[in-house]
């Protein structure tokens, strides 16, 4: 909303320094008006300031032709003490006698033009005739501004026309204040604040003529309680005074004819938007207020055809309706330049409505923004009115025959009770009671403080947002200022509960940690997606299970993430397209899925199931990412082993050692070779490995060699608290082993075969605290990886695996010889069952 | 008597001896004075085996034999210790011969670092939990319920407009009736409901996370963080929020910085107020002079606040005659790039990695 100084003095009643922020220490200057304004809740956006300082009035005394250019004149111009030569290309110069804005050489526009004598073809030019545009009091830039002919040469535009010297201040008005929204409202809460004295907008004795009731019928009362008609004879329209077209442009709206221009002055004077329709026009010469019939068309000003709603208010003639109520007029009866008999509409209509409409056929008016906040229904919509009619009188000669005020059922005010104290109570600060009602009888709002534990408030009918006691303790707040307001703890008799903590929470910290701690490099992506990107994972879930916005921004953000991996990928490919370095990043964050079934989710007993169950699943993910440049022929699977060890580093720091092992079900998205399972127990609790070539290909990512992995937050057990084992107070005996073996037979079998043979072979109750393979629990795993060997020795397609064992007994030191023996035992038992799957499977 | 053929026990005492002091300065590390002690002292050693003559000398003699064993037997333990000696003063000297240029050290790898918005989220939620308070999530894909009604934003109210939010259709394979109309969170304010019914008052709480809105361009992004406050209590005011807010500020970015409400309207709290803190940047212990983060007011907006709204109370299940209540909420990611100088929010949510590896933390 643009506020202009000029208009808000007029409603002051006293001027307002409106130069630019010179002198800091005038309450009255723009600058410290914006201030106050911020400090009352209507947040200054921005403050212009606007003067013309050496345009004048020019009185055109000669005009010829130029000698050397078909389109333009040379002018001698009257500027009050001489006559000066300007050359202008206007083609609506006034003839001689006719007066125009003039800015002679030395002035400067608004656009920092500085004005100097130029030759125009050969001819001097001392100065320019101005448009409105060039002088930022309109927006005709087509022609020169061609001012009143009785207008005295070598006076200064702006000393004739208030609101050319302006500052326009721009406020951000909260949805709860309609009436911050015209001037009126905001030179209310300013005289308040400053001291000084609310001064309405003048309205001339006006005769509203005989009481029509056939003028107006109101059949959707409920949608409009209140409706002001008028009807008016003899209007000339015609362009509107300068004053009027400056004051429009200041607070950004375009002039169009006077009587359009009254309607839009009175809404940005009082936020009372009116219509203005062309009574000869209306069929019937009377208007109905109703419910449209479905699909009921209008052509609304704007040209736009509408088919209606039943849900949309009308404002209808005899036959057809003839504007969305509260939103548009219609074509059919806007006021044009020959209209000579209007009715005027001043309405109050039920703003829950109104919003509808507005948004249903997306036209956002001025009209509409005020009507869905509320505006008056009593006094300020009746001042409005004779506002309105009186200026129509004075502008366009236009009298008022009658009127109709047609009503329903109108809003009650709200009967506030107030306890004084309450305010220091709720604020922390004492506010006296005189104070609270000095600021809120300022505010309008009647005060009857008979109980003094309970006063009787009526806020006025123009601020439909104070219905309760807090909103008049924010009104005291406001205009009380909170600069005082202690910072000052308040005591409370009762104990806070501690509430748990949710162990996710502390699990998704702890994994990020860890993750950091591989030296990756934490990203944030977007929680949106495309569905494209979506597709690698069809086996994992359904389409059907994408959790959609039905009003995304872009196709690239059409659905909620199913899966980390596309938001790393996305941030992969804009590191590779910028730099050479590898990369390693991780995330952890939520995806978002329908559950498959809709069966109501059992009852936790929590107040918020009603709405829980409907809800789309949140299950966290940490997943981690690693890229280089494929040097060789093909990746080398280096990366997914890294990803890998991350993701097994990351569980065993936070005390949840997992095991390597297939995946339940093979990822399509990573390579069929290349993936593995990371397990807890018999529970699966994330995947890693290497990116598909086809899902790297189809990112343009085909060079690269990528590892990711992931892990599922809801899957992994709660973060244990360690439990103290006492340390082996005997050593442990080792014996390493190399075996030969086909490369598809991983290192997860050959150890769940080296295992079984050692449960096996270790038979109970043989020998008192016999030799086993050291309990995994113990630091050192009883079976240690040391190498996985391809090369030189060893065959394509078999592999050398080193393995190292490690033997103890509980209680005792053990011999060798027991050891070589249970030893022989475990990788002959092993051996066995490897040479099942690998028949070539044996000892290097 | 051929006394030259068989030398005395003396003599070969003194053989001994001899052979030991001239390979005593041959000897040029530990494992070779071992050895040299092995083979004279050892169990079948050179001197020890002589001890055998002992039996083979008249009794008379046996007291000056025994003493004269033990002569040498002193002299080449004497021997090898003081060769030891030598041999470690050797070593220590060779040892501090040595130099090593620490000036080089291959360029160890980048160490892993963790997002601007989680660091700045961690230190929040550990400023607040030490001034008490709890922390708490909840969904992002929400009611419309809690993310309007239960807060005060009435259906067809333009207060729905002051957040443009993401709307979320229902499945299609879902087919039960009554669900209600669900929207990505646009602010953090929803948990505060779901707080409230769920463990009513009193309560502390504060609740950070990811937020939405349709907002795309160079100072909005559609996703973003925001943490959002709420205390509820008897005899709970605005000049209780003015104190945690000063202390949250001054634990934060630093004592004795100043905090100022400017009135506002958030419909869930009635009075409302927007909060700035004076600025940090240019905050000389007493005053803040102007700069360019503080668009040389001195203060900088951080976010909203109020009483909680008596409509959003009863919403709640609580009682707004007994307790009243305060909120605040405000932006991680702006405090983020406040905290670190970030200029640009796209850096936020692009994943470069020279931008993310900066970000290096205790």
């Amino acid at each position: 909303m643009l506020l202009s100084c000029t208009w808000l003095s007029e409603l002051l009643g006293r001027p307002l320094d409106v130069s630019p922020p010179f002198d800091a220490g005038n309450p009255f200057s723009a600058v410290n008006i914006a201030a106050r304004l911020t400090n009352l809740g209507l947040e200054v956006e921005g403050v212009e300031y606007f003067e013309l300082p050496k345009i004048i009035v020019g009185r055109v005394d000669d005009v010829s032709p130029h000698p050397d250019a078909a389109k333009l004149n040379v002018v001698q111009l009257f500027d009050g003490a001489r006559t000066i030569q300007v050359v202008c290309g206007a083609s609506n110069l006034p003839p001689v006698g006719g007066k125009v804005a003039f800015a002679p050489v030395g002035a400067v526009l608004p656009d920092g033009l500085e004005l100097s004598e130029r030759e125009l073809r050969g001819v001097v030019s001392n100065g320019m005739i101005c448009s409105e545009t060039e002088l930022r009091i309109g927006s005709d830039g087509d022609g020169i501004l061609v001012l009143p002919s009785d207008w005295e040469p070598g006076t200064l535009l702006q000393d004739l026309v208030p609101g050319i010297r302006d500052a326009v201040i721009e406020i951000s008005v909260t949805p709860n204040r309609p009436d911050a929204l015209g001037h009126l409202g905001v030179a209310r809460d300013l005289a308040l604040a400053l001291g000084c004295e609310l001064t309405l907008p003048p309205v001339s004795e006006v005769t509203t003529g005989e009481p029509m009731p056939t003028l107006v019928t109101l059949e959707a009362g409920d949608r409009c309680p209140r409706y002001l008609g008028y009807a008016l004879e003899g209007c000339r329209v015609g362009p509107s005074p300068l004053w009027l077209r400056v004051r429009l442009h200041r607070v950004g709206l375009r002039p169009r004819n006077n009587v359009v221009d009254v309607t839009n002055f009175v809404l940005f004077e009082t936020g009372q938007p009116m219509h203005a329709f062309d009574r000869q026009r209306l069929s019937g010469e009377r208007v109905v207020v109703r419910q449209a019939a479905a699909g009921e068309p209008i052509t609304t000003l704007d040209d736009t055809k509408l088919e209606l709603d039943p849900d949309d208010l009308v404002i209808a003639d005899a036959k057809t309706p003839q504007a969305l109520a509260g939103i548009m007029g219609g074509e059919g009866s806007m006021v044009e330049a020959a209209t000579t008999r209007l009715l005027l509409e001043v309405a109050f209509f039920e703003p829950r409505a109104i919003r509808r409409s507005a948004r249903r056929y997306g036209l956002r008016t001025d009209s509409s923004h005020r009507f869905e906040r509320q505006v008056d229904f009593a006094a300020q919509l009746e001042l409005a009115a004779a506002r309105a009619v009186s200026l129509l009188q004075q502008l366009s000669g236009a009298r008022c025959v009658g009127h109709c005020d047609a009503r329903a059922e109108l809003p009650v005010p709200a009967q506030i009770s107030l306890d004084p104290d309450h305010v220091g109570r709720l604020l922390g600060m004492d506010v006296s009671a005189s104070e609270i009602a000095r600021i809120l009888q300022g505010l309008g709002v009647s005060v009857d403080r008979t109980n003094p534990q309970a006063w009787r408030c009526e806020p006025p009918s123009y601020r439909p947002d104070l219905g309760r006691d807090v909103d008049l303790i924010e009104e005291v707040m406001r205009h009380h200022g909170l600069d005082e307001l202690p910072a000052r703890h308040s005591s409370s008799p009762e104990e806070l509960p501690v509430l748990p903590e949710d162990p996710l929470r502390a699990l998704a910290n702890a994994l990020t940690d860890g993750l950091r701690a591989c030296d990756l490099h934490e990203h944030v992506s977007l929680a949106f997606t495309a569905e494209e990107h979506t597709l690698p994972f069809v086996s994992e879930f359904q389409a059907t299970q994408l959790v959609r916005p039905v009003n995304p921004m872009r196709s690239q953000q059409g659905c909620m993430r199913p899966h980390l991996l596309p938001g790393l990928l996305d941030a992969v490919a804009y590191n590779l397209g910028r730099h050479t370095r590898p990369l390693g990043l991780f995330e952890v964050g939520r995806v978002y899925l329908w559950p498959l079934t809709s069966d109501d989710a059992p009852d936790s007993g929590n107040p918020t199931d009603e709405v829980d169950r409907y809800l789309p699943t949140e299950p966290s993910r940490a997943a981690a990412i690693r890229a280089q440049r494929v040097s060789g022929d093909s990746p080398t699977g280096e990366l997914a082993r890294a990803l890998t060890r991350d993701l097994s580093a990351t569980l065993a720091r936070v005390g949840l050692p997992a095991q390597l092992r297939a995946p339940t079900q093979p990822r399509p998205w990573l390579h069929p070779g290349v993936q593995v399972g990371l397990w807890i127990g018999d529970r699966e609790v994330g995947v890693a490995g290497e990116l598909h070539p086809d899902l790297l290909a189809g990112r343009d990512l085909g060079e690269f060699e990528l590892g990711y992995g992931e892990l599922w937050l809801e899957a992994l057990p709660p973060l244990p608290t360690v439990q103290f084992q006492d340390v082996a107070r005997f050593p442990a005996t080792t014996r390493d082993l190399s075996l030969d073996l086909d490369t598809r037979i991983s290192s997860a079998e050959v150890l769940a075969a080296l295992t079984r043979a050692a449960e096996s072979a270790a038979a109970p109750g043989d020998v008192q605290d016999p030799p086993r393979l050291a309990n995994a629990d113990e630091p050192r795993r009883p079976i240690e990886l040391l190498e996985d060997y391809r090369g030189a020795g060893i065959e394509s397609g078999r592999h050398a695996l080193l393995l190292r064992l490690n033997y103890r007994a509980g209680q005792r030191s053990v011999t060798d010889a027991e050891v070589q023996a249970l030893h022989d035992k475990v990788v002959a038992g092993a051996l066995e069952q490897l040479t099942r799957v690998d028949p070539a499977a044996r000892i290097r | 008597m051929a006394a030259d053929a068989n030398p005395t026990p003396q003599e070969q005492l003194d053989a001994a001896l001899l052979g030991f002091e001239s390979a005593l300065p041959q000897v040029s590390s530990e494992a070779e004075l071992y050895e040299l002690q092995v083979r004279f002292l050892g169990k079948n050693g050179a001197v020890t085996k002589l001890r055998s003559l002992m039996g083979k000398v008249p009794p008379a003699q046996r007291k000056e034999l025994g003493q004269a064993f033990n002569r040498v037997k002193q002299a080449i333990d004497d021997g090898l210790a003081g060769r030891k000696l030598a041999l470690a003063e050797a070593a220590r000297e060779r040892n501090l011969s040595r130099h090593v240029d620490l000036t080089f050290v291959p360029d160890p790898p980048r160490p892993g670092t963790l997002h601007p918005i989680t660091q700045t989220r961690r230190e929040l939620e550990h400023v607040f939990r030490r001034l008490g308070f709890d922390v708490v999530d909840g969904p992002h894909v929400e009611a419309e319920l809690y993310s309007f009604d239960k807060l005060n934003i009435q259906p067809d109210h333009p207060a729905r407009d002051m957040q443009d939010t993401f709307f979320i259709a229902r499945p299609e394979h879902d087919p039960r009736e009554g669900a209600p109309s669900l929207v990505l969170r646009p602010h953090t304010s929803p948990v505060q409901a779901r707080t409230m019914l769920r463990h009513g008052a009193p309560i502390r709480i504060i609740a950070p996370g990811t937020t939405f809105r349709r907002d795309d361009d160079p100072t909005h992004s559609p996703m973003f963080h925001q943490i959002e406050g709420l205390y509820v209590d008897r005899n709970v005011t605005m000049a209780d929020l003015k104190a945690t807010l000063y202390r949250f500020v001054g634990a934060f970015f630093g004592e004795g910085l100043a905090v100022r409400f400017r009135p506002s309207y958030f419909p869930f709290v009635e009075p409302g107020a927007e909060f700035d803190m004076q600025c940090a940047f240019c905050f000389d212990g007493q005053l803040s002079h102007g700069c360019g983060l503080c668009k040389q007011s001195g203060w900088i907006e951080l976010g909203g606040s109020g009483m909680v709204h008596p409509a959003v109370l009863e919403q709640c299940g609580i009682d707004p005659s007994v307790y009243t209540g305060w909120a605040f909420g405000f932006g991680i990611d702006r405090m983020a790039m406040l905290r670190h100088g970030i200029s640009h929010l796209r850096h936020n949510f692009e994943g470069d990695l020279r931008v993310l590896e900066q970000f290096t933390s205790p």
